[in-house]
């Protein structure tokens, strides 16, 4: 019997290639392409005209963009430690919680469920100079008698948004990490409790290796979404003031819609889509080699 | 010597003690941070605009509905139509959820079930996808919808979240499909089902609480999604919550009471999910992708 | 009438064969019991039948009709799965009716169908729990109950009894067997236990690697392994096996052991051949503790290193020619290592195996 027909799982995934092709696939095509071009959306011929490496070659040296990418990464790095050491204190607290720990694991997850818009809107408001809850309560408790310039100031302002930033992801690092912990077989750390190990030794060497896929999870799931970022920086600052908060994304739909260069601006687009690109590879290659280690 | 282990014993139940008291300390710290922000905003959403504006400070609230009764007024205060905002959420939301939730599945079911060469690389391949930052993709989406015509609709943006949804849809199914185990399709197909009925009959509600939740996640992503519906919507007809939050920002002065009873209309249906959805989540989160 | 057969059939994934050309003819009601270690290619035979693997080469037939394009439900077989494999989302009752639901029969159909089911597996009270509600033995009897409720022309069993414990596992054994007895139909069943084997089977089939090494009867099998593997297989404890080299009426095991070479051998073996000897613990026992048997004998004084009371029986565990052998006492009396006592092998039921090709020399 000769079948000429494309095998099931390639019929049931079909679907999901044409929907993935049509939305973002031709249109990072486009995109691509466009980058090559001085493309203005004010005049719509110069989408013809082509002009190679030239965006690329001017966003790469374009102090400005460099300064950009390299808070991103300043700002990733950051941010992804902290949460996932503070995912993992949380995740190591609430486990060793005895009672409402399913109460406290719901309200763990509540961060992961707000709109970055809406992070980005609570902490403009939280760390607002003139009637803000931190600026509030440090001066009603005579802390400081000025107030404190959280979104202008340079330094603060990064505060600020790491802050918010932080807060609204560590909770899949803690959930995550708490789910490893119950998975967790008890045998082994009883056998070290036994064996003489302290806490920290059967921590160190029995308890974290087992974590490691869980944690790889969590952090392939945020590189997914590292870009939300552009949400909170957006609304809290907008990039600014005088670019102080400027990131890779904020940048790009700047350049993109207030001045218009889609070209160039899809060229620092594409900069910012490797950058994404890396980050999942990478967490997703941490990921398979974890879980082959522990044979999960 | 007995002395000697009564030191000791006393030591370590002092320590104990120590240790337990740093625990509960923590967690409550923890627990304050996650809340308080919230809690600040469903407070100040009941609060008079004079006083949260008043300096100094004043910490006794006042309660009012003034917020609410401006927001659900029709045009509301300053003229925000909340209703269309959550009209179109709604519409665009549940649409892009149904939609995705059929195609991811299929996908899902196939990584699940099929084995096939280069099957780990179709799956990080598709995930990339999901990686492209919404900012990025909005330049060339908003391009390419202005030339077909759909930009500023709701078919446009409904697009958009189904291509944005089903990679992680499929990550999540192809996690509950692979809990299942294949005896139980094989036994419906022993039974007399063909394929397809085995999956809608046995394997299909096998999973259904699995499948809600990657229903409710793909809900929540596009209800709270803003990099690519702030650029790919401009009108009341086609706005969604998190864009029509920006209308209460003017040029200097921003309407802080208003937005936070917005703000609280966003969150309840999303806090009201998440307590549905979680269990499920994690365990679909864990067991999918790339392995096998 | 529903005799299966298989025809050369084959089995690979990619380039590897797992299943090398097995030709096997089960007869309408016969019990037929695929037996073999893990890895042997029983189980991917029987998914073979049952079709849910596809079939690489040859042909498989049920009832006379070549099945080996038909898709599962176009077989008329039923299964039990390892697993039991129930639908968690069903009721017992709904389990059971599920395939004829399918098959679109009335409700009243079904509902009589699932009593007479329910009734001889004594599931009645079951019928409205769901499997999570189910102890282990409960979720067996389910699974077969589903598999009899078709009435098919095949049962399939794939290591049914495996995830059960030794207990149930006996019992269940039986009522595998009743069932058989009552619902006379060809059944197919798949094990790696030897003694299921053994109590359950007309015929058994042992595999090795991908081929059939022997059909034949529990009794044939055991009594007339046609090669070392099947020896040490079929049988507990597993068959003594002792390398020599025939001279003089005697196989040579060592230059101080020898032992006589059953007469039933003579002649068919050359002067200097080298053979394995086989004999079973149950026909070497010591003087006094034997059952009393004609024919010929060889004594033999063994060392006891080790002794396993049973209650009815001993095992007695000794060396010979620095291999372990087992023998067994009956009406035992205790016995403390070291004891030297004197034992009888029945000759009539040695076995000789070549020892190059393994096979039986008999």
């Amino acid at each position: 019997m000769l079948r000429r027909r494309p095998p099931d799982w390639l019929t049931l995934l079909m679907p999901t290639i044409i929907v993935i092709a049509i939305i973002v696939l031709i249109p990072l095509i486009f995109s691509f392409y466009s980058s090559f071009t001085p493309y203005k959306l004010t005049r719509p011929s110069t989408l013809w005209r082509w002009v190679g490496t030239a965006n690329y070659e001017r966003i790469l040296s374009d102090l400005n963009f460099w300064a950009a990418f390299g808070r991103t990464i300043l700002f990733l790095t950051i941010a992804l430690n902290l949460e996932l050491l503070f995912g993992l204190g949380i995740a190591l607290m609430v486990n060793k919680v005895t009672w409402g720990q399913r109460t406290l694991r719901t309200v763990l997850m509540f961060p992961m469920m707000f709109s970055p818009i809406l992070v980005g809107f609570q902490f403009k408001f939280i760390f607002n100079d003139n009637v803000g809850l931190v600026n509030n309560a440090l001066q009603s408790l005579g802390i400081t008698d000025v107030a404190l310039p959280w979104l202008v100031d340079s330094k603060l302002a990064l505060f600020s948004i790491a802050f918010a930033e932080i807060w609204m992801s560590t909770s899949i690092f803690a959930i995550l990490i708490l789910a490893g912990l119950f998975a967790m077989p008890r045998d082994p750390l009883e056998a070290a409790k036994v064996d003489g190990c302290t806490p920290w030794q059967s921590f160190r060497h029995i308890t974290l290796p087992f974590l490691m896929p869980f944690i790889f999870i969590a952090m392939t799931i945020r590189s997914l979404d590292v870009a939300r970022a552009y949400d909170i920086v957006q609304i809290m600052t907008g990039g600014g003031p005088a670019r102080r908060t400027e990131l890779v994304w904020t940048l790009m739909a700047r350049t993109g819609y207030v001045d218009a260069r889609m070209g160039i601006a899809n060229a620092m687009g594409y900069v910012s889509i490797l950058l994404s690109i890396f980050f999942t590879i990478y967490f997703f290659r941490k990921l398979s080699a974890a879980r082959a280690e522990l044979g999960l | 010597m007995s002395t000697i282990a009564t030191d000791r014993n006393r030591l370590h139940r002092n320590r104990q003690r120590a240790l337990s008291w740093a625990h509960f300390t923590g967690l409550f710290l923890v627990m304050c941070i996650i809340c308080i922000p919230g809690l600040w905003i469903v407070l100040n959403s009941f609060r008079p605009t004079v006083e949260i504006m008043a300096k100094p400070p004043i910490w006794v609230p006042t309660f009012t509905l003034e917020h609410y009764r401006a927001m659900f007024g029709g045009a509301g205060e300053g003229g925000v139509p909340v209703f269309a905002y959550f009209r179109n959420s709604l519409i665009i939301s549940v649409t892009s959820t149904i939609i995705a939730i059929g195609i991811g599945m299929a996908g899902g079911y196939a990584f699940a079930r099929y084995r096939f060469r280069g099957k780990s690389y179709y799956f990080v391949g598709l995930m990339l996808f999901r990686a492209v930052p919404g900012v990025a993709l909005s330049l060339p989406l908003f391009i390419v919808f202005a030339r077909v015509g759909i930009i500023d609709t709701h078919f446009g943006l409904i697009l958009v979240y189904v291509a944005m949804n089903v990679p992680f849809t499929v990550w999540l199914t192809d996690g509950f499909f692979r809990q299942i185990p294949k005896e139980l399709y094989e036994a419906a197909e022993i039974d007399g089902c063909t394929r397809w009925q085995a999956f809608w009959r046995v394997e299909f509600p096998v999973a259904r609480s699995g499948v809600a939740s990657a229903a409710i996640f793909a809900f929540l992503t596009s209800w709270n999604e803003f990099a690519l519906a702030s650029q790919l919507t401009r009108s009341t007809g086609s706005k969604t919550m998190p864009v029509g939050l920006l209308d209460f920002t003017a040029e200097f002065t921003i309407n802080w009471g208003g937005m936070c009873a917005l703000a609280v209309l966003m969150i309840l249906p999303a806090l009201a999910l998440t307590f549905i959805v979680q269990k499920h989540l994690i365990s679909g989160l864990t067991f999918g992708g790339v392995k096998g | 009438m529903a005799e299966v057969s298989l025809r050369n059939v084959t089995k690979n994934y990619g380039a590897l064969e797992v299943v090398h050309g097995i030709d096997l003819d089960i007869a309408h009601d016969e019990f037929v019991v695929l037996v073999g270690p893990s890895g042997c290619g029983k189980s991917t035979t029987l998914r073979m039948i049952a079709g849910l693997e596809d079939i690489s080469g040859g042909e498989v037939a049920i009832g006379g009709n070549r099945v080996n394009d038909l898709p599962p439900r176009e077989r008329n077989i039923s299964m039990v799965f390892q697993n039991y494999a129930l639908y968690p989302h069903m009721t017992v009752r709904e389990n059971l009716g599920f395939s004829l639901l399918i098959a679109k029969r009335s409700e009243t159909e079904i509902a009589q169908a699932v009593d007479d089911a329910a009734s001889i597996l004594g599931l009645g009270e079951l019928l409205d729990r769901r499997p999570a509600e189910l102890s282990g033995g409960q979720r067996q009897r389910v699974a077969m109950g589903r598999a009899i409720v078709r009435h098919p022309d095949v049962f399939l069993f794939d290591e049914p009894l495996s995830n059960l414990d030794a207990k149930l596992r006996t019992q269940m054994r039986i009522e595998i067997k009743k069932l058989h007895q009552k619902v006379r139909t060809t059944i197919v069943y798949v094990t790696h236990d030897q003694v299921e084997a053994m109590t359950l089977a007309d015929r058994i089939v042992i595999m090795k690697d991908g081929d059939i090494v022997q059909v034949g009867t529990p009794l044939e099998v055991f009594e007339r392994p046609v090669d070392t593997f099947v020896a040490s297989f079929i049988g507990s404890p597993p068959m003594n096996l002792l390398e020599g080299k025939v001279s003089g009426g005697f196989v040579w095991i060592t230059p101080d052991v020898t032992l006589p070479l059953p007469t039933v051998f003579s002649g068919k073996v050359a002067e200097g051949q080298r053979v394995t000897f086989g004999f079973r613990a149950d026909n070497l026992m010591p003087k006094g503790h034997a059952l009393t048997e004609s024919g010929a004998t060889a004594d033999l004084s063994l060392t006891i290193t080790l002794a396993e009371p049973l209650g009815a029986e001993t095992m007695l565990l000794s060396e010979l020619a620095g291999v372990e052998i087992q023998g067994k006492m009956l009406n035992p009396r205790p016995v403390s290592e070291g004891e030297v006592l004197e034992c009888q092998l029945s000759l009539d039921h040695c076995h000789l195996f070549d020892t190059a090709t393994g096979k039986s020399l008999r």
